[in-house]
């Protein structure tokens, strides 16, 4: 009759749900809404800071161009826009904060490169960008070094190379091609001389390497989107509210006057419970079904993990709704019980991992979530989902968060048919 | 069918029982009769296995509430005083769910269901919500979640109270249908008029304890047949006390500067010598009213007070 009552109870208690379903979507929705929040601040999906580069180019050589280049072309190019303007101009549009940094390239700065003369490259910042003028001074820092060596490098064939202008206009495109074959035949040979030294006699060594996993291999996978590193605790975000908010359902009971008339009935209080731990541990089973489909559409999850994943969440969902019916019941009134369960909601959800993953926690703060009921719980799913459970470790876990729910359920039993009932 | 002998409930040193006997047999209408707080409601709760008695020993249907508490409680139906529904869920659902818990199942709790429904003049509102019905809709749905495991032994406490005359009525008449079918029927109320058009045996309650108990007549008897004559004005007590008192078949019951209670067999016939008695005594008359002998009056006579207000 127990077991008969306990399952009447929980579905009472879920057509009672079903009656507003605007709380249980709120349950639902408020988690997704927070865990979408934290996973588009952390993931940077916001855009990077674009700045505005003005060039100044007043020697219109080969190595002017190259600089000047620099800024427009691979990594930096996602963060410069490069506008290339005349002096007056330039200095105009950074006074006026339209641009990022102004560059100057002065006139015989490819002289100068060559050792012929001396030039000085000048970097005007705005000081009211903060990031985007250090990133230019850097890549400006790596060119003059880069010049630095090129010299020695270059050697005999510099003053050749001094020469060459972009926009010679004696020269036909004949010569220029010529004269740039020139300067890299030199090139080559002087590099070849120079290292000779180092390469003959060649001492070659082969190493035998394992061939990469492809799904390693790809950029995708090596890191980890940041959705996914959410979703475990995006899940006990969920699971941890539902079981706050049905907790407080005993208070619900007692002001509706029916869990007097429950205590008057043959059935026991235990199994009253129990159904109510039924109907919770439903819900959380249903929030795990959709977080972990939405794992399964949104991040490629296997399919085959969603059984055990949905059976832990359950669990844990049903573990932790055992806490916070206790608090309750250890409180004096509703609102009472609400402040409590509260108090102790937020920190386990922000120690717990379910706010900020373990990863993104400082370890030693990590450490402590690990040992709470729903960091404990936590981990466990992550396994799941990453398809590596330990089952000897799940076990465990299940027996540490589950005996304390157990004495939980006693105590709770017990306060629920005495003192909480007449009081 | 209910056994109540020498329950007392304590919280502390306050006795909101104190050693209250009485039983109650198949078919009748027991009325518990007091004012609010009175220890009805405790009496109800001890009786019921809500609230463990301190000492003392209850049985219901031969089975003592706290020792065989499971077999005791399956042949218990209780109306609360407060509501005790699921606003949420609708009529049949509520019903279903009491009928459920008593372990009714399958085609016996839905004919069971609609039973009750139709007896409670909600099988056109079984799909409403209860939080739609009105206040008395509610009162009746109350009733019926207590029935509905068709119960040997009744407890309904105050079951009228705040409820509309018209429901009332109704509520009354499901009462007395039930003690025809044989069910034993506690009732708590603080009307009068509800415990004498109601009750086989009656026992009057106040602080805890009974005051008197019995069948309407032999509490009656208990008034020897005399109204109550209630009296305010400006009197001086000890002086009006021993001038009334000297009058045949006359007493003072209570009496204080500003009002006095006096029982006297044929009243109205002794008006005008209880008036000169108190001119006499150089007291003033301002207002008279006169009760003819009810439960009211010997309330008022056992206790002093009247049990309203």
């Amino acid at each position: 009759m127990s077991v008969h009552f306990a399952i009447i109870t929980a579905k009472k208690d879920l057509r009672r749900r079903l009656a507003d379903p605007a709380a249980l979507l709120i349950w639902l929705a408020l988690p997704l809404a927070i865990g979408s929040l934290l996973v588009l601040i952390n993931s940077g999906d916001g855009g990077a800071p674009r700045g505005r580069l003005l060039v100044v180019d007043e020697d219109r050589s080969f190595v002017s161009g190259v600089i000047a280049a620099i800024p427009a072309r691979g990594e930096m190019a996602e963060l410069f826009d490069v506008v290339h303007v005349e002096h007056a101009e330039g200095r105009r549009l950074i006074d006026a904060d339209e641009a990022t940094a102004l560059l100057i390239l002065p006139a015989g700065l490819q002289g100068a490169f060559v050792g012929k003369g001396n030039a000085e490259i000048r970097l005007v910042t705005n000081p009211s960008h903060r990031i985007l003028p250090s990133v230019i001074e850097e890549a400006m820092s790596i060119a003059a070094d880069f010049a630095v060596y090129s010299e020695r490098l270059l050697g005999p064939a510099a003053p050749h190379f001094a020469d060459m202008r972009l926009d010679d206009a004696t020269a036909s495109p004949s010569d220029i091609e010529e004269s740039l074959s020139q300067l890299v035949r030199r090139l080559n040979s002087r590099l070849l001389e120079s290292g000779k030294r180092v390469l003959a006699p060649p001492v070659l060594s082969v190493e035998l390497a394992p061939a990469p996993d492809e799904s390693e291999s790809s950029g995708e996978s090596a890191v980890p989107d940041i959705g996914r590193i959410f979703l475990p605790g995006m899940i006990f975000l969920s699971v941890l509210f539902v079981a706050q908010g049905m907790s407080g359902d005993v208070w619900n009971e007692r002001r509706l006057g029916t869990l007097h008339r429950v205590a008057c009935s043959p059935p026991s209080m235990a199994a009253f419970l129990a159904g109510k731990l039924l109907a919770g541990t439903s819900v959380a089973a249903l929030v795990a079904v959709i977080g972990v489909a939405a794992g399964i559409v949104l991040f490629d999850l296997s399919l085959s993990r969603a059984p055990l994943a949905v059976l832990w969440v359950a669990f844990s969902g049903c573990v932790m709704l055992v806490y916070f019916v206790l608090l309750q019941c250890l409180a004096s009134s509703q609102r009472a019980g609400d402040m409590l369960s509260n108090l102790v909601l937020f920190p386990v959800l922000m120690l717990g991992g379910s706010f900020f993953p373990f990863q993104m926690m400082p370890d030693w703060m990590a450490e402590i979530g690990r040992w709470t009921p729903n960091g404990a719980a936590l981990i466990r799913l992550g396994e799941i989902l990453d398809a590596q459970p330990d089952f000897p470790a799940m076990a465990l876990a299940a027996l540490a968060i589950g005996v304390p729910a157990a004495v939980a359920f006693a105590l709770a039993t017990r306060r629920l048919s005495g003192r909480f009932l007449v009081s | 069918m209910i056994e109540v002998e020498e329950v007392r409930k304590r919280y502390g040193e306050f006795a909101a029982v104190d050693g209250v006997s009485f039983a109650a047999g198949e078919g009748t209408v027991f009325g518990l009769l007091g004012p609010n707080g009175a220890g009805k409601s405790t009496t109800i709760g001890c009786i019921s296995g809500l609230l463990a008695p301190s000492s003392g020993r209850v049985r219901v249907c031969g089975h003592d509430v706290v020792r065989e508490a499971r077999r005791a409680r399956a042949c218990i139906g209780v109306v609360p005083q407060e509501l005790a529904l699921y606003e949420d869920l609708n009529a049949a659902d509520n019903v279903r769910y009491w009928g459920a818990a008593y372990g009714m199942r399958g085609r016996e709790l839905e004919r069971r269901v609609g039973e009750v429904l139709e007896l409670t003049g909600l099988a056109d509102r079984s799909r409403q919500a209860v939080k739609k019905l009105s206040g008395g809709m509610k009162r009746r749905l109350n009733f019926g979640c207590g029935i509905v495991h068709r119960p040997r032994v009744l407890l309904l406490d105050e079951p009228t109270v705040g409820v509309d005359p018209q429901s009332r009525v109704r509520l009354l008449d499901m009462v007395r249908e039930q003690a025809e079918s044989g069910t034993c029927v506690l009732y708590t109320t603080h009307y009068m008029e509800e415990a004498q058009e109601l009750c086989d045996r009656l026992a009057i309650m106040d602080h805890g304890r009974i005051l008197a108990a019995g069948t309407l007549e032999e509490l009656r008897a208990l008034l020897g047949e005399r109204d109550l004559v209630r009296v305010t004005g400006e009197f001086e007590p000890e002086r009006i006390r021993h001038g009334i008192e000297a009058l045949d078949d006359t007493e003072v019951v209570n009496i204080d500067s500003g009002a006095m209670l006096i029982a006297a067999g044929a009243a109205s016939r002794r008006l005008p010598a209880i008036f000169a008695a108190v001119t006499e005594a150089g007291g003033r008359v301002d207002e008279t009213t006169l009760n003819r002998p009810n439960l009211e009056s010997l309330f008022i006579k056992l206790t002093g007070r009247e049990l309203r207000g």
